[in-house]
């Protein structure tokens, strides 16, 4: 288990676009399980009555990033890293998060070639299955 | 501060909940890279639960009430993004224009605070009694 403050070790992303609370479960490197709590006053709230598509992506995205970090970090904690979305695929939404809901993110590595990592990513609310699917990030380490 | 009412006794009791994130306003200033619920926001989080109690008790939008006095406020351990509190709100006795409520604020049944506060009551409809 993580909190955020580590997450924020990990991860550059600050309010309003950290969009993880804490990450449940890590295998750095291989897979990990974050959490999201959706409350009235986050600002995509004023426009909408549901956690918008696009930012459930990128909740699962971050995780993966997490689960990325942690594994550099591991091998070397002055490596400076650059993660970003690289795409996705056969993403399917049953249904969109309201306010009040934690969901449940998890993220696994099934598939990785030089610098890109291929994700399958699943969003949970309780037991249903709110949506998935997989996600591709490209995670380079920069020097030193 | 409140997402959901989970339950409620009308003229007693209430009980809430509220989903927190690190994705709020007052927390990247509370504190930068370590973010800890500001305890006047679980306060507020009691209150407002008193308040939605009271409207709902007492007849929708005739009623208005503000924080009068908070007589304790109580800290037992901070809340961060990722848990989720439940404010429970108890109507403790009634005045002519006094409203006393106990409430607390739990992390997974664990107390993260506690507090003792007064509403003061004014009626907005000529008329109307409580």
């Amino acid at each position: 288990m993580m909190e955020n403050r580590e997450i924020q070790e990990i991860l550059p992303h600050r309010y309003p676009f950290l969009l993880i609370d804490r990450i449940l479960e890590i295998e750095p490197g291989k897979k990990g399980v974050g959490l999201k709590n959706l409350t009235g006053d986050e600002w995509f709230f004023k426009d909408h009555s549901f956690y918008p598509p696009n930012l459930l992506l990128e909740s699962l995205a971050q995780v993966g990033g997490v689960v990325l970090g942690a594994k550099a970090r591991e091998e070397n904690p002055q490596a400076t890293v650059q993660g970003l979305f690289a795409g996705v695929s056969d993403f399917q939404f049953q249904r969109y998060p309201v306010m009040g809901e934690q969901i449940r993110l998890k993220v696994e590595v099934i598939q990785s070639l030089a610098s890109i990592y291929k994700f399958s990513a699943e969003a949970f609310v309780g037991e249903e299955k709110i949506a998935g699917g997989q996600i591709l990030l490209s995670f380079a380490r920069i020097a030193p | 501060m409140i997402d959901r009412v989970l339950e409620m006794e009308k003229g007693q009791r209430v009980r809430t909940v509220k989903n927190v994130t690190v994705n709020e306003f007052f927390l990247p200033g509370h504190f930068p890279g370590e973010p800890i619920v500001p305890g006047v926001m679980t306060l507020e989080g009691m209150v407002q639960s008193a308040l939605v109690l009271v409207n709902e008790s007492y007849s929708r939008g005739k009623v208005a009430s503000t924080l009068e006095k908070v007589a304790r406020l109580k800290f037992k351990r901070p809340v961060v993004p990722g848990d989720q509190l439940e404010f429970q709100v108890q109507l403790t006795s009634r005045g002519d224009h006094a409203l006393k409520f106990k409430g607390k604020a739990l992390v997974g049944g664990e107390t993260a605070a506690e507090a003792d506060f007064i509403l003061k009551i004014s009626i907005r409809e000529v008329g109307f009694e409580l």
